[in-house]
């Protein structure tokens, strides 16, 4: 009959089979619950294998002794981190210069026998770290406070100041490698003279060396800074200071009772934000110098994973761990902020 | 005016300018913007100098960069030698190098744009039990660094079997994955996949509600609302998390230098691997290094003229809004 060669939608839809049909049909039955889980199961996978898993592994990893090619890895407890502070581990890192003098208050506290803070590495991890945002925060301001005004070129100038930010980061380093090389950098006789870096074999200088990715790195990431406290100024309400301008205000009165209030919040999840990068350096030291010379805690992972595999796991959660003080004040900043 | 003439003209240059500043408003705007000016070309300057180091040695003949004759303080090429940027490609096959860093830096993008559209959409439209604890979690896995993933996937990548966690069972046995792409696909997808769902999610939550609603009662079912409705209007987002996912590959050092075990551009060597093997094996062609930096420099540098917009509301999005 006509009326069944013809059925009416609905029930075309739902007579219709085969797997692809049966599939959709069952993802639209599901609860939003369901629905939601099904969507990020690319994720999980993901995440899963390339980042769960292995922090999971490399923490089991840190408990045992593992010498590669020897025998069977033996549970150490916790072990390769005690061995890491009280300078037992010293002679598997690398690098034969201690940057900063043993802090050995000796013998009695064995806890404060940080011998050259794990050969320098935390040392070294730190004052990167905080030199290099201290600046950034500054220059990134005063970039971003060029950027808030309205000129002709406005676009351009952004485009300058982020150019640096996008660059690769081993170009980054071959920049200053060839800025400061003996050899070739027009600056470092200068620099020599008053005593800044070393002036034979700059880049094999602890000191000079750090230095020198220091200001790399702040030459590469105020622009990042700055973009962050951009957004923060733009959300600043105008009118604030279209008032404080009636009321008679001067510049300055008005920066420091309406911008810088306001714009600390901002101003405080960037600058840990940064933290958090400034303290996995690794790609600019291996790039402008090496690891052994500068030895900041991913250089020692990198260098010791190959034969300590123990000590290595060891060594990435200790950096882990202080990163993730850092990461505790973002997410504590977060939630107080409401957005998770 | 404050001062009386008499008094005025018996003060040296400097105070009376100093006076005009305090009493003039016009003079003092006048000395603002100066400032200003000279504040934005102090920037302009250090931004963008060192690129023309770069420039200054890639041009300047190897021999005369090495008896270091630089005339300052108006630093210029000594000579005028651009068969450099010839020689780099002669040297090694540096464009293997960056066609690899583009193809790594594509395929990452393609596969975190797609996982990313669905993790946005779910978080920026869907309310479920365990939201706000997923998206806390897959930003602490972004925080951790590099480092701490290095060990394990490493042993994964060179082909040793997988063991679980804790409990010693040997799962299974993964192909051997160092010096092939998948090797830094990997990594850098869950790398990078973090930024591109905070962004993706941003975007999602803005698209109002109303246009799904009106979707669905139209018949269209839960998915082809997604693909048909939801996921054309997200493309400026799209876009924005794709450009900065592929600058990020491109850029990225930790697992391109560790990865690729012999810097052979057959073997999938990155970028990094180019530009190391010149500083490895052709140590003192300080010109040919720069030729090769600037030559990879500058596919990032058009990018960020062209898409400029877009990496500054994804950057700002994804480091404040997360």
């Amino acid at each position: 009959m006509a009326t069944e060669t013809q059925p009416d939608a609905t029930t075309r839809e739902s007579r219709r089979s085969g797997p692809l049909v049966a599939l959709t049909r069952r993802i639209e039955n599901l609860g939003e619950t369901g629905f939601a889980y099904l969507l990020l199961t690319p994720v999980f996978l993901l995440l899963g294998t390339v980042a769960l898993y292995p922090l999971l592994r490399t923490f089991e990893l840190s408990l045992y002794q593992n010498l590669v090619g020897i025998g069977q890895a033996e549970f150490v407890g916790v072990e390769n981190y005690v061995n890491l502070f009280t300078g037992e581990s010293d002679r598997w890192l690398p690098g034969s210069t201690t940057f900063l003098p043993g802090v050995s208050v000796d013998g009695n506290f064995p806890f404060v026998h940080l011998d050259g803070l794990l050969r320098s590495a935390l040392a070294v991890t730190l004052i990167f770290t905080l030199v290099s945002v201290f600046f950034e925060t500054l220059i990134g301001f005063g970039q971003a406070l060029v950027l808030d005004q309205e000129f002709r070129g406005r676009g351009w100038v952004r485009a300058a100041i982020i150019i640096p930010w996008a660059i690769p980061i081993v170009i980054q380093g071959m920049i200053f490698f060839l800025m400061f090389h003996p050899d070739t950098g027009f600056l470092t006789a200068y620099l020599a003279e008053w005593g800044i870096v070393a002036p034979t074999n700059t880049l094999n200088d602890t000191a000079s060396a750090l230095l020198i990715v220091t200001v790399g790195d702040i030459w590469k990431t105020s622009a990042f800074m700055a973009l962050l406290i951009l957004a923060g100024l733009q959300s600043i309400d105008r009118g604030l200071y279209d008032v404080a301008e009636v009321a008679g205000a001067t510049k300055w009165q008005r920066f420091k009772l309406i911008t810088f209030p306001l714009i600390l919040p901002t101003l405080g999840i960037a600058i840990l934000f940064r933290t958090i990068q400034a303290m996995r350096i690794y790609g600019l030291i291996d790039s402008v110098s090496s690891c052994t010379v500068v030895p900041s805690l991913s250089c020692m992972v990198v260098e010791t994973f190959n034969n300590q595999r123990g000590l290595s796991a060891a060594l990435a959660f200790v950096t882990a761990a202080i990163i993730g003080i850092a990461v505790m004040g973002v997410i504590y900043q977060q939630y107080k902020s409401g957005d998770i | 005016m404050a001062t009386d003439p008499d008094s005025e003209s018996n003060l040296g240059p400097l105070s009376r300018w100093t006076n005009r500043i305090i009493t003039d408003q016009d003079a003092r705007d006048r000395l603002y913007r100066g400032l200003f000016y000279a504040i934005t070309v102090f920037f302009l300057v250090t931004t963008l100098f060192p690129f023309y180091w770069l420039l200054v040695l890639a041009l300047t003949p190897n021999s005369e960069i090495l008896s270091g004759g630089w005339d300052l303080p108006f630093l210029r090429p000594q000579g005028f030698n651009p068969a450099a940027f010839q020689e780099v490609f002669q040297q090694i096959p540096f464009h293997l190098y960056v066609l690899n860093s583009f193809i790594l830096a594509t395929l990452t993008t393609i596969i975190v744009l797609i996982i990313a559209s669905l993790a946005g959409y779910v978080f920026g439209r869907l309310e479920f039990p365990g939201r706000g604890l997923l998206m806390l979690g897959i930003l602490m896995i972004s925080y951790f660094p590099p480092a701490a993933f290095l060990l394990p996937l490493f042993d994964a990548f060179v082909g040793n079997p997988i063991v679980a966690p804790f409990i010693n069972v040997e799962l299974f046995t993964p192909p051997r994955l160092v010096n092939t792409p998948g090797a830094m696909v990997l990594p850098f997808s869950a790398l990078f996949l973090p930024l591109s769902i905070f962004i993706l999610t941003t975007f999602y939550a803005q698209i109002p509600d109303g246009l799904e609603d009106a979707a669905r009662v139209e018949g269209t079912t839960r998915l082809g609302a997604l693909f048909r409705v939801i996921i054309p209007l997200s493309a400026p987002g799209v876009a924005t998390a794709a450009v900065l996912t592929f600058i990020s590959v491109y850029n990225e050092y930790f697992f391109s230098s560790i990865m690729s075990l012999q810097n052979e551009p057959q073997e999938w060597s990155p970028l990094v691997g180019g530009i190391l093997s010149y500083q490895t094996q052709y140590t003192t062609e300080f010109n040919l290094m720069a030729a090769a930096a600037v030559i990879g420099v500058l596919p990032v540098v058009i990018l960020v003229i062209i898409a400029q917009e877009k990496i500054v509301s994804g950057l700002t999005a994804g480091a404040l809004k997360e």
